[in-house]
This record gives structure tokens, sequence and C-alpha cells, in this order.
């Protein structure tokens, strides 16, 4: 119960929603280690696989959709107590982990189908 | 016991991942020496890269932390009044209850009396 407080208004009821901020910034922490750790290892995984081109980038949204499955998972079916938008969870973050996946991606694709 | 185990199938799904790397860098080599045509990776190593990888996240995803309660007010939710409502500076002990113990000594001048109204007006 430590830290600041945000309020909210929940769009389906109207009710005034408060949220702890140490918790949802935990939350945000988790969500983006796990999504830094995708990138990587996902961009060698393409590497490997020798994907070129539209294809790899085509890989990458498809890793980013696994890795959003997965957190729902964890998350159970009580996932309204953990974030506030599920939609969001997918989005956020998407593009920031691209770098570091064509960054692994031409990395592996060098070491194995190159040299 | 239950922290270990994310770790290992961290650690087992970075290994069989380098393994299948290992593998198509080994294939493209054999095609190379061979001087036959390189088309595609065969379906064995594609697979487990991507069963290896689906297997670190899952590690990763534990090994990342628990997620928290994010709604601020859900445990107070479940508590009553007497227990959000307890004020122990509000305490009062020495009230006419004690008359009911055998132990009490009734005040027997009327002095005393006096004082214990002046204490109590």
């Amino acid at each position: 119960m430590s830290g600041r407080v945000r309020t909210r208004i929940d769009r389906g009821t109207g009710e005034i929603v408060a949220y702890s901020d140490a918790a949802v910034r935990n939350n945000m922490a988790v969500i983006e280690y796990c999504r830094t750790s995708m990138a990587a290892l996902s961009g060698a995984t393409a590497g490997m696989l020798g994907l070129t081109g539209l294809y790899g980038f085509l890989f990458f949204f498809l890793a980013g959709l696994v890795l959003w499955v997965m957190l729902l998972l964890k998350a159970g079916s009580k996932w309204q107590q953990y974030f506030v938008s599920r939609k969001s969870l997918l989005t956020s973050g998407l593009f920031s982990g691209l770098f570091t996946y064509i960054l692994c991606w031409t990395f592996l694709y060098g070491m194995v189908h190159v040299y | 016991m239950a922290v270990i185990w994310p770790k290992l199938i961290f650690i087992f799904g970075i290994l069989s991942l380098f393994h299948a790397g290992y593998s198509a860098a080994q294939h493209r080599t054999y095609m190379r020496v061979t001087e036959q045509e390189f088309i595609s990776l065969p379906t064995d190593i594609v697979v487990q890269g991507l069963l290896s990888l689906v297997l670190t996240m899952y590690g990763i995803l534990h090994i990342a932390g628990d997620f928290k309660e994010i709604r601020a007010n859900v445990q107070l939710q479940n508590k009553s009044w007497e227990n959000v409502g307890n004020r122990p500076m509000f305490y009062t002990f020495a009230h006419r209850g004690r008359a009911l113990s055998p132990n009490y000594v009734a005040p027997q001048s009327k002095n005393s009396l006096d004082g214990m109204e002046s204490i109590a007006s």
C-alpha cells in the first residue's frame, strides 16, 4: 500500500477505480523484461532459421503475439487484477523491441548462414 | 524447489536453441561441401528451434517475477468496520464497570467522590 494512488473512471460501470502506482510500475517492469528477452530470443531464432526480408518481420510480430498469449496465460482468468487493459499489453513497447530483434537476427544469420 | 524449475527450463531451452543453431550451420556447411543447392533447413531443426524458443520464453516468464494487484482498495474491501475504525487512543479503562469487580473498594469520604466528579466532568 505504499506509494501514490492513481484513480481512473471505469468506462463500463462508471465507477472510480483506484490503482496503486507502485504495483502498476512493478507489472510494467515485468512485462518490459519479458518483451526484451522475447525480442532477443526470437531474433536469434529467426537468424538461425535463415529468415530473410519480410518473413523476418512477420516472425517478429508472430513472436509478439505468442508473448501476449503467454502473458495472459500467466495472468490467468483474473487479468483485470494485474492490467488496466489487455490491448495495451499487446501494443505497448512493441516497436522498441524491434531494434533488439534486428540486431540478434542479423548477428545469428551471419553466424549460421554466411560464415 | 519451486523456484529452481524455471531456471532449469530456461537453461535447457538456451542449450537446445544453441544446438539447433549449430545443426543449421553444420547442415549449411555440408550442403556447401557436397556442392548441393541450399533450399531450406531440415524440418527437425526448424521444429527444434521453434520449440526451444517457446520453452525459453516459458522459463523467462517465470523468472521475471509475479504480477502485483494493481487495484489499491481491494484489500480494504474485505475489512469490517471494527477493523478499520479501531482507535486505540480512545480506549477507556477507568469506567464504571470496575465497580463490578470483587476487589473493588468503594470510595468512602465525600472528598474523594468530589475528586472523582471533578475528574469526570
